[in-house]
């Protein structure tokens, strides 16, 4: 029997649906990621599963015990906020030792639990210190001992990185993930950042409009996508309808084709010619816009000499490997 | 003419007219001040002596002792009866129906669209007889006071409540095991504390100087201090001066132990 699992939930706000039919199951220790566009109900669902957010139908089984009609308080689920809401007027000690105040767990062991999780984020040198005093990188720190402190079943974290600047961002994505392996602690991330996903989940949810459209793990969401909105949603890839792709790949296709940037070569013996419209350094990749016929695609080609690189108006073929072409749609 | 010295001169010119604002206001207050000091002052430009005697007097006539404890009860009682009453009001608008806020806001502009005049004679209509009458006691005062408190508190206090992000708060409260008293006791009510502290002190500066209502609800049944002032019009200059003086001193004293109080500790 999984441990957490959710069936048949649903919300609404009147004649408004946020979600329906949410169907999934999460094994212990997972890392779950819920990935999906602004609006489309990953978020609700979250605070559905705390318990912050009531549900109109379905159930949300913990460990085979339903937690819709139990009281966020005694739910035993930590939470991190993108805004932190760390409490203003305490010390990152007390903010971090509030959970366990709460419990009436004894002063001494109370002391010893939030050193604990403060050297797990490595802010030991910090307690004293109050919420203003901190970094955005450090609140958020704080959020997630505050969060581990009460040995919370369930981790939940909403958007925890979204206020952060990318190189915090990284580290601190690398940091969770480090502590949610460590401490085997089943997790949810909500996020609407594909890269994010990618790196940290042991599997993604896709959600779209109050659905989830595609689960499994990130080379699976990566490589196969369901529909056309998964493979617009991860990965960049080009969506072509069934017309022109037919056209363009010289053999008849009944379906929109998904074609990943990368696994387009750029050279001068393809198949399909094309004329490079503009280029763009993405690091250690370049990526090109290439017209075919009036239909522009993306390519993403290996940045490995400056000398390699094509200007633009010149004329260039492609060749593309059919394994690459998925059909959805 | 080189920047810096556009700069010094147009700095110059702001100083002068922030000195002369000053002066402005400072004149008439310490003009006041040298007339309750002065022993008679009439057909020279200076007064003829230098004396307490009109602090004295006032300080230990018993009718002015009255009237500013009177006062100081009266303020007290409203602003008790605020804390009370609007602390879990804003709690309950702002945390279960924060649409309840807009109409908040205009309820609270009442008690300034409707000229005090105007509101003493209805609050007279329905408090001078049957099962509340009221009037003539500092019971009416109280409630009256409260209304004009309420938007200073109310304004003051939801800024600080938006400040603080309070559905985040408590939802994180409520995660950690707090119930939703414990999270306002322990999360909210020590967030409010600056906002709160500021429109008490403000309301309170309001509420002792206030004439209009004290005069025509309670009159001389129950004197306030301003209502002690005006009746004591037709007495010595130097002793209403003192009178005048000493209520401004008051509140000085009284806003800087606040101002004191409230200086954040971090």
């Amino acid at each position: 029997m999984s441990f957490l699992s959710i069936q048949g939930l649903h919300k609404s706000y009147g004649d408004t649906p946020i979600f329906s039919d949410i169907n999934c199951t999460i094994e212990q220790g997972e890392f779950i990621t819920l990935l999906g566009p602004s609006g489309c109900g990953k978020s609700t669902l979250l605070r559905c599963i705390a318990g912050l957010t009531s549900v109109n139908s379905g159930q949300i089984l913990l460990d085979g015990h339903d937690l819709v009609p139990v009281a966020p308080q005694k739910r035993g689920i930590g939470m991190v906020f993108q805004s932190y809401a760390l409490f203003p007027n305490m010390t990152v000690a007390e903010n971090v030792g509030f959970g366990l105040r709460m419990q009436k767990i004894a002063k001494d062991e109370s002391r010893q639990r939030v050193n604990e999780a403060l050297t797990m984020v490595e802010l030991q040198d910090f307690a004293e210190r109050l919420p203003q005093q901190l970094s955005g990188g450090q609140c958020q720190r704080v959020a997630l001992a505050r969060s581990l402190v009460t040995r919370p079943r369930l981790l939940l974290l909403d958007e925890p990185l979204s206020a952060l600047d990318a190189r915090i961002r990284k580290h601190l994505r690398e940091q969770i993930r480090e502590i949610q392996q460590e401490l085997n602690l089943t997790t949810i991330f909500v996020t609407h950042d594909q890269e994010e996903a990618l790196v940290m989940s042991d599997r993604i949810f896709l959600m779209n409009a109050g659905k989830i459209v595609q689960s499994g793990d990130a080379e699976t969401l990566y490589t196969a996508p369901v529909d056309n909105f998964a493979a617009g949603f991860i990965g960049n890839y080009n969506l072509i309808d069934a017309e022109v792709a037919s056209q363009m790949l010289g053999q008849p296709i009944k379906r929109g084709v998904a074609i990943r940037p990368e696994a387009i070569t750029i050279g001068t013996d393809g198949p399909i010619a094309a004329t490079i419209r503009s280029h763009s350094l993405l690091g250690n990749v370049i990526r090109y816009r290439v017209d075919v016929s009036g239909v522009e695609l993306l390519v993403d080609v290996l940045n490995r000499d400056a000398n390699d690189l094509h200007s633009k108006g010149k004329p260039v073929t492609l060749s593309i490997d059919n394994s690459a072409i998925l059909e959805v749609g | 003419m080189s920047r810096a010295e556009v700069g010094l001169i147009g700095g110059l010119y702001h100083r002068i007219v922030v000195w002369l604002l000053f002066l402005i206001l400072l004149l008439p207050l310490a003009g006041t001040l040298l007339y309750s000091l002065s022993t008679s002052w009439s057909a020279t430009i200076l007064p003829d002596g230098l004396t307490f005697k009109w602090y004295l007097e006032l300080w230990s006539d018993s009718r002015f002792l009255a009237a500013f404890g009177q006062s100081l009860i009266v303020c007290f009682g409203a602003l008790a009866l605020s804390v009370v009453l609007i602390l879990p009001l804003l709690f309950v608008v702002h945390y279960y129906f924060p649409k309840l806020d807009s109409l908040m806001n205009i309820l609270i502009l009442l008690p300034f669209a409707i000229p005090p005049v105007v509101s003493s004679v209805g609050l007279l209509q329905v408090y001078g007889s049957g099962p509340l009458a009221m009037v003539g006691t500092p019971w009416i005062l109280i409630g009256c006071y409260f209304t004009i408190a309420l938007p200073f508190m109310y304004r003051a206090i939801t800024n600080n409540l938006q400040a603080i992000n309070l559905p985040d708060l408590m939802d994180a409260a409520h995660l950690l095991g707090a119930s939703t008293w414990k999270a306002a006791l322990f999360v909210v009510l020590p967030n409010l504390r600056k906002g709160l502290m500021v429109s008490l002190f403000l309301s309170f500066s309001f509420l002792f100087g206030e004439f209009v209502f004290a005069n025509i609800l309670v009159g001389t049944r129950y004197e306030t201090l301003q209502v002690y002032l005006n009746n004591m019009r037709n007495s010595s200059g130097h002793f209403s001066s003192a009178l005048v003086i000493s209520y401004f001193f008051f509140v000085l004293l009284f806003t800087w132990a606040a101002n004191h109080l409230n200086k954040d500790k971090s």
